[in-house]
């Protein structure tokens, strides 16, 4: 096949939100041919980058050029037809519809009548998927297929708007490890076609095998580029994070060792396996991995949210296998789940409502309750946890998410726990309100009770956390003190 | 005027309601009497009852379609029973067969609803679905229990309960009265009130709060149905007979006063004292319109109208928030 090289270049482009700048002037140039890795944290720009080159969002200023020439789109549609195509983390295939119908949606052909022509629409489809080396029949409904069958249906889908340039963001974060050498396989055959591919990944073991450069962005400028073979772990964590590494307040010396809760023989559904641990009264517990490793199943799996294979937890005495929140509830576990909004609150009901959520059942406690003593614990809470809300009787949707998840912090508090579970507590959440999460969180430590916190953001878990486990691909490979180890070493043992 | 309009937002209906009963005590003159309210009070009574338990299945956000087969299928029964435990074989003297039938009755209801409740926790068949399977299959019940004749085993003095008056008072309105006062401090007062709430306003929330989802949809489930069985005994009380046919449709009657009284199918969100006033609203209106002689059919079109009207201005107050 005659491969023509696509070329694309953004020239000082920025973005900014009000009060924030998303993206400082990023000027970059890619070109056909080369897989191209973006790398950076949470927030370093890497989404808005690819918003602003998909037509999702619409740059403040700055140009985008494609083979050369300037465009700007005022949606993704526009860029669908400049062919700049991107496949999102999250699946978006309909999964009633069959794979044909998936992938042409909105553009079946035809016949004469205004009829769709499903002979021609499953021929195209299965050229298409012979071309991309894959072997399924394109009559199924795409829910049948495995979440990494779908993932490439997802990259068939963006293969047949022809693209000049396909940014991937984050697309092995589902898949097992055949099904992204397979992937591999096919994003490489592509930048041979001269296809520009711009790759966003999480986990620094994958750019090796995949990348021809890295390029760094960190709060939301340009770190720089480096050909892959200058790109050792060092040089790579260096750019991400700058050269302050180190955490800004080494966190106390881990409190005296009375075991809370015991941890023994976790394993759940493919998720993570064999996970044990003990934690002690008053300590603040990190749980570090990259995205995928098992870190909110094990949780969920924890306070018997989700249902796990095995596995038996220890605590107040007692030896169970978690199968019920409201068991777990009675023996002193608490969750503040990673979705804040539709699995942490009732957004439709009041603060009041809300903070007294966990304490309705068994309804036998309180047999009669008012709106009055509702209304005394929530003040209590927002009192003493400085919440800022209009009144406790408003809609708890209003509040911002640094105060939503105070109230569900709130919440669990008011059942008096020995352990909290906290899954991404500062995911959304304002720096002001991050810091008074976290010495919420070292209250209670003094006051002996323990937290489990999972976060993406190792530097926090580096801040508040006395000792922290490190999960990768669902298995515990090991520990690390924060006080006698650097961010550095926290970063290479996730990632490498 | 501005300080008024939250206040009249958030009784839009009560002063509606308040209006329409000035206008028809003006045009009609046997409106405003002692003894037509009554009337309206018990003709609304036994709707009214199982719409109290429906605010609370619709809170949940869940439904019930088998209310109106329930009260035909419980009122069958009670008679049926009735008659084959105060015959000369069995030979239980009359108070005593119509209260155990009355019993059984209402355990039959509360049983039917935990059905529906167990259906959803266990094999997540949605309500709606189960319900209508019920509806049809306590109708046809009904059915075969009477064998398609009108049974009448009953007492003389049985009348009292869907027909009587106590000190000058419909008795069926007090039951509705006493329900309407238990489920408003159920719904306001009590853990598993407020836990109603919660599940339907977000099931995983709620679910992840610790609170008992399965059991606070099949409570609600169970005490809706057996409120429409405890209708069905008063229905049967008032026309002295068992009767297969009896209340085809209630269901929709029902769902339509919870919905005017301001309760959201989205689940969530109502009041147990908005399904009063809309059970009210409706009784008034059919009543108007009866007084003013306004044929039948029309009066269809009309409640028809009231429920999309009812429903716009929901939307709209919650918008302008």
């Amino acid at each position: 096949m005659n491969a023509r090289r696509h070329t694309l270049e953004t020239v000082a482009l920025r973005k900014e939100y009000p009060g924030t700048v998303a993206l400082r002037d990023v000027s970059l140039k890619c070109g056909g041919g080369e897989i191209r890795v973006l790398l950076g944290k949470n927030g370093a720009g890497k989404s808005t980058l690819v918003r602003l080159l998909g037509g999702a969002v619409q740059p403040t200023s700055g140009d985008i050029l494609v083979d050369g020439n300037r465009v700007r789109f005022r949606s993704p549609g526009e860029a669908f037809r400049e062919g700049i195509v991107t496949v999102h983390q999250e699946l978006s295939l309909i999964p009633g519809l069959t794979v044909a119908e998936n992938i042409f949606l909105g553009r079946l052909p035809r016949r004469r009548a205004g009829l769709i022509d499903w002979r021609t629409a499953c021929s195209m489809a299965d050229a298409l998927l012979d071309e991309l080396g894959l072997a399924l029949d394109v009559r199924v409904p795409a829910g049948k297929l495995g979440v990494a069958q779908q993932q490439m249906i997802e990259i068939a889908k963006a293969m047949s708007h022809a693209p000049s340039v396909l940014m991937l963001d984050e697309p092995t974060s589902a898949l097992a490890q055949r099904e992204t050498d397979r992937l591999f396989t096919l994003l490489k055959r592509l930048a041979a076609k001269g296809v520009v591919l711009v790759y966003i990944t999480h986990r620094l073991g994958e750019i090796h095998t995949i990348a021809d450069a890295v390029t760094v962005l960190r709060n939301g400028a340009l770190v720089g580029t480096i050909p892959i073979g200058e790109a050792t772990p060092a040089a790579i964590v260096g750019m991400m994070f700058g050269e302050t590494i180190g955490t800004e307040r080494p966190p106390e010396p881990p409190p005296s060792g009375v075991p809370v809760m015991d941890v023994r023989g976790f394993t759940g559904r493919g998720a993570y396996s064999d996970i044990s641990f003990t934690l002690h009264q008053g300590e603040i517990l990190g749980i570090a991995g990259v995205l995928g490793a098992g870190r909110t199943e094990l949780l969920r799996g924890l306070f018997g949210a989700d249902p796990h294979e095995a596995g038996l937890v220890t605590i107040g005495g007692k030896t169970v296998f978690p199968s019920s929140p409201s068991q777990m509830k009675k023996l002193g576990v608490a969750l503040a789940p990673e979705d804040r909004k539709a699995e942490g609150l009732v957004q439709i009901l009041s603060t009041r409502v809300n903070i007294n959520l966990a304490d309705f059942w068994p309804p036998s406690l309180h047999w009669i309750t008012t709106a009055g003593r509702e209304r005394g614990v929530a003040m209590n809470y927002v009192r003493r946890m400085d919440i800022a809300v209009p009144t406790v009787d408003s809609a708890v949707s209003d509040l911002s998410g640094g105060n939503q998840q105070k109230v569900v912090i709130a919440k669990w508090l008011n059942t008096g726990p020995r352990v909290l579970l906290l899954d991404e507590p500062t995911r959304g959440v304002d720096i002001q309100a991050k810091r008074q999460v976290f010495d919420i969180v070292r209250g209670l430590s003094g006051q002996g009770i323990s937290s489990i916190v999972v976060s993406s953001e190792l530097e926090e878990l580096m801040e508040v956390c006395h000792r922290i486990l490190i999960l990768k691909k669902g298995k515990m490979t090991g520990e690390l003190f924060p006080h006698e180890a650097t961010l550095e070493n926290l970063i290479s043992k996730c990632m490498e | 005027m501005t300080r008024l309009r939250p206040l009249l937002g958030s009784a839009v209906l009560e002063i509606v309601l308040v209006v329409l009963c000035l206008f028809l005590a003006a045009v009609a003159p046997h409106f405003l009497t002692a003894e037509n309210l009554l009337n309206v009070l018990r003709n609304v009574s036994m709707q009214g009852l199982i719409a109290l338990g429906m605010t609370l299945v619709i809170i949940a956000g869940e439904i019930d379609l088998s209310v109106g087969s329930m009260v035909a299928f419980s009122g069958c029964l009670t008679a049926w029973l009735t008659g084959a435990l105060g015959t000369p074989g069995v030979g239980l003297p009359a108070p005593l067969a119509v209260a155990a039938a009355i019993l059984v009755s209402l355990a039959a209801g509360f049983m039917s609803g935990a059905l529906a409740g167990l259906l959803r926790n266990r094999f997540g068949v949605p309500s709606f679905i189960s319900t209508l399977a019920l509806l049809t299959a306590l109708s046809g019940a009904a059915e075969l229990i009477t064998n398609g004749f009108p049974l009448t085993p009953f007492p003389g003095w049985y009348n009292f309960i869907g027909g009587g008056y106590l000190l000058g008072v419909p008795f069926p309105v007090f039951l509705f009265v006493i329900a309407f006062a238990g489920t408003h401090v159920l719904m306001n007062y009590t853990a598993f009130g407020r836990a109603i709430y919660a599940v339907g306003g977000n099931a995983e929330a709620a679910r992840l709060s610790a609170i008992n989802i399965h059991t606070v949809r099949t409570g609600v489930l169970a005490l809706t149905a057996m409120l429409a069985a405890a209708s069905g005994v008063m229905q049967s009380s008032e026309i002295m007979s068992g009767t297969a046919t009896t209340a085809k449709g209630w269901e929709l009657d029902v769902i339509a006063a919870v919905i005017i009284g301001g309760t959201s199918l989205a689940g969530g969100v109502g009041r147990v004292w908005g399904t009063m006033v809309g059970v009210v609203f409706l009784g008034v209106i059919m009543n108007g319109m009866t007084l003013l002689n306004v044929s039948e059919y029309w009066q269809h079109v009309v409640r028809g109208g009231l429920i999309l009207l009812a429903v716009l201005i929901n939307r709209m107050e919650r918008r302008g928030r």
